[in-house]
């Protein structure tokens, strides 16, 4: 296969569109398919694809996922909707337990929005300015208006951090984010060393197998991902997972300023070995000691590391973010073990960012919304949000969690791996508290724009 | 050899079921919920007996017909399939079993064709021999440790991190009595039970999950 056909995949699929502003809305479907599939109509026209933007990019973006529900109030025939994966049919919110998504995570301490189960679809528009977005959104509510296609049940502000009067890629801890998405076979994009899979030289990097982000391509087992029928309808879309994370910038500034007095590397290397990147992302298996821009702004180096050489964790911790998520080769056979648990990454911060050193709390609402795109939810999300944030076994970590995002609940525990020097001592932090806390989320399919007109035109026939 | 991995032997045995009319409900459907029953908490059999790391039993009905070009087959028998790693010998491991849970043992392998039972040692040995297949591509994630070793050192990590974390700025002298303590505290520990919890942990894994 050399090139996917980029104008039917939905552009949120193939890229980040590193436009600073977003809203994402959520849409409860008429009672009478007739007006959600005139609704979606209207938009398939309007929806972002995967084309190149030669004249630069666009004022705004449009794009749209339905959950099973939402495929359900459209009345699909049973025989396509029962031969969606099994999570997609169960939603996010039944599958919490096996997410790890209790206590205070549970579905009864999310926002208001998700209590219902009644969200149909998610409609995302990305945009320049607050006022791209908006009349992206007053263009929608007429379409909304004019069809009775749906009604919006809520929706999600989100926006890149201003730093220096700038959009920035940090977010609300202060770290930088956005280094490495996976690169695949026949997706187009600016390319760098570790954002792939590794190569059978355990050095170099090659694309992911598409089937690992779209569905109708072979996967890196070489198997077509679990679609739905007919073929149509799943070729080019992907499934994509919602999570609006709340961060608790507060208790994790407060912890991190008590656990830095009993650490003699000092607070700024005690905060890069949670994540695995120094603030301003400089990974530590690079460079464990100190920030270095030059790395950074290098795209041959910000993403190209691997833990080979430090499989104690001395200078990233086993259990750090960043090897959580993406082990890379720590588990040995050059990486081989984490090809299959590999995801793509969306999202943007939402709420009012507080700098460092100023006054914070925690009733205020700030986090990020963070989105995963995959072929397979159980076998990549899942996998990695219940075996890897949720459990440390694979790390030799015992029942530890990732210290950022893990479900603590005060009870955490993080084994930070150092060496006999002062300046990267060992430490174990513990009474970990819940930094992230989940507000609410969903499990969406986001279709291909043919599969999008076979839904608004009444086609999908799985015989 | 193929069934050995470091001091990890990987078993392979598919013992084949008995088919008969008559039984109801049928042999392998019985095995079947005999399984499906059983604790798979510290009670459970290869939790009772000593060298399991690891364990799987299944029931294989068939060989699926995938469709053309794979020519249809058909396997004889239902057969059980039960996979095991465990320390060392194969011998010692089946012994093992046979005089700890012998009950268990025998209520799933009962419904087998030509199973003797354990009362007979070099019978039950002979039997389970013959129903083994070489264990090939075989990988233990951790191949050095026994049982024993790799709870009681999951023990020992779990202690010293609560240690050091109880006792972050303790002066130095309180803490090496402290430690002195701790550390005979800790050897005289009994070895915690395989598959005993040992932390909740508020996630649901593995079995019906899917």
């Amino acid at each position: 296969m050399s090139k996917l056909n980029v104008t039917d995949i939905q552009g949120f699929t193939l890229r980040g569109y590193n436009l600073p502003f977003a809203r994402y809305l959520f849409l409860h479907f008429a009672e009478d398919p007739k007006h959600t599939r005139a609704l979606l109509h209207e938009l398939l026209g309007r929806i972002t694809t995967g084309q190149c933007w030669d004249n630069g990019k666009p004022s705004s973006t449009l794009n749209i996922a339905l959950s099973h529900r939402g495929l359900a109030a459209l009345k699909l025939p049973a025989a396509t909707l029962l031969t969606f994966p099994v999570e997609f049919q169960e939603g996010m919110k039944a599958r919490s337990e096996i997410l790890g998504d209790t206590g205070i995570n549970a579905p009864k301490n999310w926002d208001e929005m998700w209590h219902s189960g009644h969200v149909h679809a998610w409609v995302a528009i990305n945009g320049q300015t607050p006022a791209d977005i908006d009349a992206c959104h007053a263009e929608l509510t007429d379409l909304i208006e004019k069809t009775g296609g749906a009604r919006e049940l809520g929706h999600q502000d989100a926006a890149a951090i201003v730093v220096d009067g700038g959009a920035s890629t940090i977010e609300h801890f202060g770290y930088t984010d956005g280094f490495g998405n996976p690169d695949y076979v026949g997706v187009d994009r600016k390319s760098q060393p570790g954002h792939g899979k590794l190569a059978k030289d355990g050095k170099s990097w090659e694309p992911l197998a598409t089937g690992e982000l779209l569905l109708g391509y072979a996967d890196e087992a070489g198997e077509l991902p679990v679609a739905p029928m007919p073929h149509l309808l799943a070729s080019n879309g992907t499934f994509m997972v919602y999570r609006k994370l709340k961060q608790n910038v507060a208790a994790f500034r407060a912890y991190i300023d008590h656990e830095a007095k009993f650490y003699t590397g000092g607070k700024a290397k005690l905060e890069a070995k949670f994540i695995g990147r120094w603030k301003d992302g400089t990974p530590l298996e690079l460079s464990p000691n100190y920030e270095n821009q030059a790395i950074v702004k290098d795209p041959d180096q910000s993403t190209n590391f691997t833990y080979s050489g430090d499989p104690e964790g001395t200078r990233c911790p086993m259990g750090a973010h960043l090897r959580r998520v993406n082990p890379r080769d720590s588990f040995g056979f050059k990486g081989g073990l984490v090809n299959r648990r590999r995801i793509t990454r969306r999202g943007l911060p939402y709420g009012r960012y507080v700098p460092d050193g100023q006054p914070v709390s925690d009733t205020e609402d700030r986090g990020i919304v963070f989105m995963v795109l995959n072929a397979s939810i159980s076998r990549q999300f899942e996998f990695v949000q219940q075996q890897w944030i949720e459990y440390g076994n694979d790390n030799h970590l015992g029942n530890d969690k990732d210290p950022l995002l893990g479900n603590h609940g005060g009870h955490g525990k993080f084994a930070i791996q150092g060496d006999a020097t002062a300046a990267n001592p060992p430490m174990i932090c513990s009474k970990l508290p819940n930094f992230v806390e989940l507000k609410g989320g969903e499990y969406f399919f986001l279709p291909s724009i043919t599969a999008l007109g076979m839904l608004a035109m009444d086609l999908v026939d799985p015989r | 050899m193929p069934n050995q991995s470091g001091s990890l032997y990987g078993l392979t045995i598919l013992s084949p079921i008995i088919d008969d009319e008559s039984a109801t409900p049928s042999h392998d459907l019985q095995i079947r919920e005999y399984l499906a029953n059983l604790p798979t908490d510290c009670k459970g059999p290869f939790a009772l007996a000593p060298y399991t790391h690891l364990t799987r039993l299944a029931v294989m009905d068939d060989v699926i017909y995938v469709g053309m070009p794979s020519s249809e087959e058909h396997l004889k028998f239902k057969y059980l399939i039960w996979e095991a790693n465990f320390d060392g010998d194969l011998d010692r491991y089946l012994v093992a079993l046979a005089k700890t849970v012998p009950d268990q043992i025998n209520a799933i392998w009962s419904h087998c064709v030509g199973y003797p039972g354990t009362a007979n040692l070099d019978k039950f040995l002979t039997y389970m021999k013959s129903c083994q297949l070489e264990t090939t591509f075989y990988f233990a994630a951790v191949n050095d440790k026994s049982l024993t070793q790799t709870l009681t050192a999951l023990q020992t990590q779990r202690a010293v991190a609560d240690f050091i974390a109880k006792h972050r700025g303790t002066p130095a002298p309180e803490l090496q009595r402290e430690f002195l303590k701790f550390s005979a505290r800790l050897k005289a520990m009994p070895t915690p039970l395989p598959a005993a919890v040992s932390h909740p942990r508020g996630i649901k894994t593995g079995g019906r999950n899917e």
